[in-house]
């Protein structure tokens, strides 16, 4: 469904060139979980920006359902980010002024009552059916990690997307968001593509894939 | 199921950052709409007060009264002072009082004989009696005269000073500079200003003791041919020489002086032949002798004189039917009577009714001589004032000097009219005044309220587009998380920018119809308290200042703002936002 074939992303700094990702090749099957972990600066981060369209790569290929990000234009990729992935990122970014549930609804591509009875269910899943109308600051870093968990699941996305959402949060509280993800790919929702430093939030994975210096690893 | 990321939500939930802003642009909007309006008040005012132009052309003396008289008043002093000479002489040794005493010391049998002595005796009398007369008369008549003369002189300073100001408003050297030189003479003016109209009753006693004095002296001369020829007879008779050389002499003095007061009181030369010839111009509907005067009267802008017709009886209810006005409260002036009627703007703005005063007494800056009782109120469209013109005439030197004509041109004939009295004044002492000019010279006082006033909406405009925009930034990046988190997970970079200027249009616009509407408010109380009740126009709604004058703030502040915030916005790269680790 995602693949990526040869996939290199170059930074020119001055005359020298640093590989962030180098010549790597993955497919992410249907509904299938995949864990990518790997130190700090070891591309793992970049090569999800590559696989999610929020970069073009300087060398190879990704698609998504047969289609070559290559042909698509700047509008169609926003379009699939929008339409068919997920994301939740380290931080929440959630907007302050909005409730939870709004915040929820942000990530809704229909805004229609249907869409809106899930964000609810999808909100009483991650345990804040009693906080819907919160604002932001008005709940704990992991209630907000889990609003960003409904928010990048409410338009039901053929891919989750999740850049080491685990990160800020305590050893407890990030196996509770990793479960809530897992749990959207257990019930049929989606792919997954969790990136960690911590292995053991991965232990639901289908495939574990390590990283270093911009290669990918046997795990 | 409402967009989460709607207008109302952003404005409601921020509404505490939203709100000072709207309230800055409100505030900016407020201010450039009363000063705009009250501009345009100062220029509507000015428009209706002078508004009688737009259907008459006056005709005035191309010189003031004050240079028009210069000449005549230096010539009687001058005269004055001869005069002076010659009564000293007359009074001195072997004038009429030497010669009076040799009379009276007469032996009476001689007396007795000769009854041209006795004459001689009561004539010289009587003569000396003139002679002391006249004197005194001289002494307040050259004083008044010196008097006029300073006046003049104090006016063409304060003309000076008055060009100087309106050159340059904002330096006060001159005016400070004018109050020091002449704080002496601003002390007295009130007491000066008020003796003028004495000036032709002190002319007047001097003529009839001059006149006294000149009987006694050709009734001595025949006197005192008849005692040379009686003393023929009479051996030895003690008399001095005859002092008729001297009186003549006197009488020459006197007679210049008399004809140089005289001239002071002819009308303006030339008058009489232009008020025959204006009244053959074809299309010419009326024409009226005119003494001018004006009162004092606060535009807004600055202080204006509006202009007063003296005019015939009849003269006033043409004016009135021709401008379409009417006597709301008392009646029209009588004939010579210190009368006044006036619109009844006029009146409010100088705060008078039926039975107060105006006048040059009131308020030394009119140029109504003493005090003219208001006698009626002026209703309808036109602004006018009348006063009689017999009276102005008979009881004022200068007015006799200082008149002129109107002359009211047939509907579509002003222009034809204009030019033929144009070319009847020719080079004569004499003006037109008509509503072109009147209009430019308004347009050009108030051409220089408003470029100003545009300079410091211009200046307001650009620091409230600054201040606006900075603001503007400072609460994008604020949201920043908002937007790098929308980019990153589909939301065009076209649509934040629509969503960005659409939020900035609302506050825009509220801040524009929250401005608009304060200021509609405030303007409305202002006119209710102030502007009518002096007799000041004022447009609450004049769309031009409440629509075009103000939309230039608002549109600045929304394009600036939206340059800049647009821009980042373009540039966002949402992975560095992601990225961002704070």
């Amino acid at each position: 469904m995602l693949s990526a074939k040869d996939l290199a992303l170059d930074y020119r700094t001055g005359g020298s060139v640093a590989h962030a990702v180098d010549t790597v090749s993955l497919n992410v099957g249907r509904g299938s979980f995949v864990g990518l972990v790997g130190p700090s600066g070891s591309g793992k981060s970049s090569l999800m920006y590559l696989l999610s369209g929020l970069k073009r790569p300087s060398r190879g290929a990704v698609s998504f359902e047969d289609r070559d990000y290559a042909n698509l234009s700047g509008a169609g990729l926003m379009r699939l980010r929008r339409r068919r992935f997920g994301f939740v990122f380290q931080q929440h970014f959630l907007v302050n002024y909005l409730s939870a549930f709004e915040n929820v609804m942000v990530g809704a591509v229909e805004r229609d009552h249907d869409t809106a009875a899930y964000a609810q269910a999808l909100l009483h899943r991650v345990g804040l059916g009693d906080k819907l109308m919160k604002r932001p600051y008005q709940l704990s870093i992991g209630e907000r990690q889990r609003v960003a968990v409904a928010r990048a699941l409410v338009h039901r996305p053929a891919v989750v997307f999740a850049d080491e959402p685990t990160a800020s949060l305590d050893q407890a509280t990030g196996h509770e968001v990793v479960n809530l993800l897992a749990d959207y790919r257990r019930s049929g929702g989606g792919s997954l593509l969790v990136v960690t430093h911590d292995p053991a939030m991965l232990s639901d994975a289908d495939r574990v894939l390590q990283m270093r210096d911009g290669r990918l690893m046997a795990a | 199921m409402t967009n989460p990321l709607s207008l109302w939500n952003f404005y409601f939930r921020n509404k505490r950052k939203v709100l000072p802003v709207i309230g800055i642009l409100a505030l900016a909007i407020l201010g450039v709409v009363v000063t705009d309006s009250l501009l345009a008040s100062a220029r509507e005012t000015a428009y209706a007060t002078f508004g009688s132009y737009q259907k008459l052309i006056l005709v005035a003396p191309r010189a003031t009264r004050d240079q028009d008289l210069a000449n005549p008043l230096q010539d009687s002093l001058t005269r004055l002072h001869d005069v002076q000479l010659q009564v000293d002489t007359l009074d001195g040794p072997g004038g009429i009082t030497s010669y009076y005493n040799a009379v009276v010391a007469l032996p009476a049998q001689v007396r007795a004989q000769l009854p041209a002595v006795q004459r001689l005796q009561v004539d010289s009398a009587n003569a000396r009696y003139y002679a002391g007369r006249l004197r005194g008369d001289l002494v307040p008549l050259g004083d008044l005269i010196v008097r006029v003369q300073r006046l003049q002189s104090e006016q063409q300073a304060f003309n000076q000073l008055v060009t100087q100001l309106t050159q340059n408003p904002n330096d006060p050297r001159p005016l400070i500079t004018y109050l020091q030189q002449h704080q002496t003479f601003l002390r007295s003016v009130l007491p000066d200003s008020a003796q003028l109209g004495r000036l032709q009753l002190a002319v007047t006693s001097a003529s009839a003791d001059a006149n006294g004095l000149q009987q006694s002296l050709q009734a001595m001369n025949r006197d005192t041919a008849n005692l040379n020829s009686a003393g023929q007879n009479v051996a030895n008779l003690p008399l001095p020489p005859s002092p008729s050389a001297t009186i003549d002499r006197f009488r020459s003095a006197l007679d210049r002086l008399t004809a140089s007061l005289g001239s002071i009181e002819q009308p303006q030369p030339g008058l009489d032949k232009l008020l025959a010839d204006s009244a053959h111009i074809p299309g010419t509907a009326l024409v009226k002798r005119d003494a001018y005067s004006n009162l004092d009267i606060n535009l807004l802008a600055g202080n204006a004189q509006f202009d007063l017709y003296g005019i015939d009886q009849p003269g006033m209810t043409q004016l009135l039917t021709l401008y379409g006005d009417r006597v709301v409260a008392g009646r029209l002036p009588r004939q010579n009577a210190s009368e006044i009627a006036v619109s009844e703007e006029i009146a409010r703005a100088r705060h008078v009714s039926v039975g107060s005063k105006l006048g040059n007494n009131v308020d030394e800056l009119d140029r109504l001589p003493d005090a003219f009782t208001v006698v009626g109120i002026i209703g309808g469209p036109t602004r006018l004032g009348v006063i009689p013109l017999d009276y102005m005439t008979e009881h004022y030197l200068f007015e006799r000097r200082y008149q002129g004509l109107i002359v009211i041109p047939q509907a579509g004939h002003a222009q034809t009219v204009h030019d033929e009295l144009q070319r009847l004044v020719g080079d004569q002492a004499f003006r037109l005044f008509d509503w072109p000019y009147i209009k430019a010279k308004i347009d050009s006082l108030i051409a220089n309220l408003d470029s100003i006033n545009r300079f410091l909406i211009l200046l307001v405009t650009l620091v409230l587009s600054l201040v606006v925009g900075l603001l503007n930034n400072l609460f994008f990046r604020q949201r920043m998380n908002e937007f790098g988190l929308l980019a990153a997970v589909g939301y065009s970079r076209w649509g934040l920018i629509r969503r960005v200027a659409l939020e900035s249009f609302g506050v825009t616009l509220a801040a524009w119809l929250l401005g608009v509407g304060i200021a509609v408010a405030v303007l409305s109380w202002f006119n209710t308290v102030f502007m009518v009740p002096h007799g000041l126009l004022m447009n609450v709604f004049d769309w031009n200042v409440l629509a075009l004058h103000t939309l230039p703030i608002p549109l600045m502040v929304f394009l600036f703002g939206m340059g800049t915030v647009g821009w980042q916005l373009l540039r966002l790269d949402p992975i560095s936002i992601i990225e961002r680790r704070d």
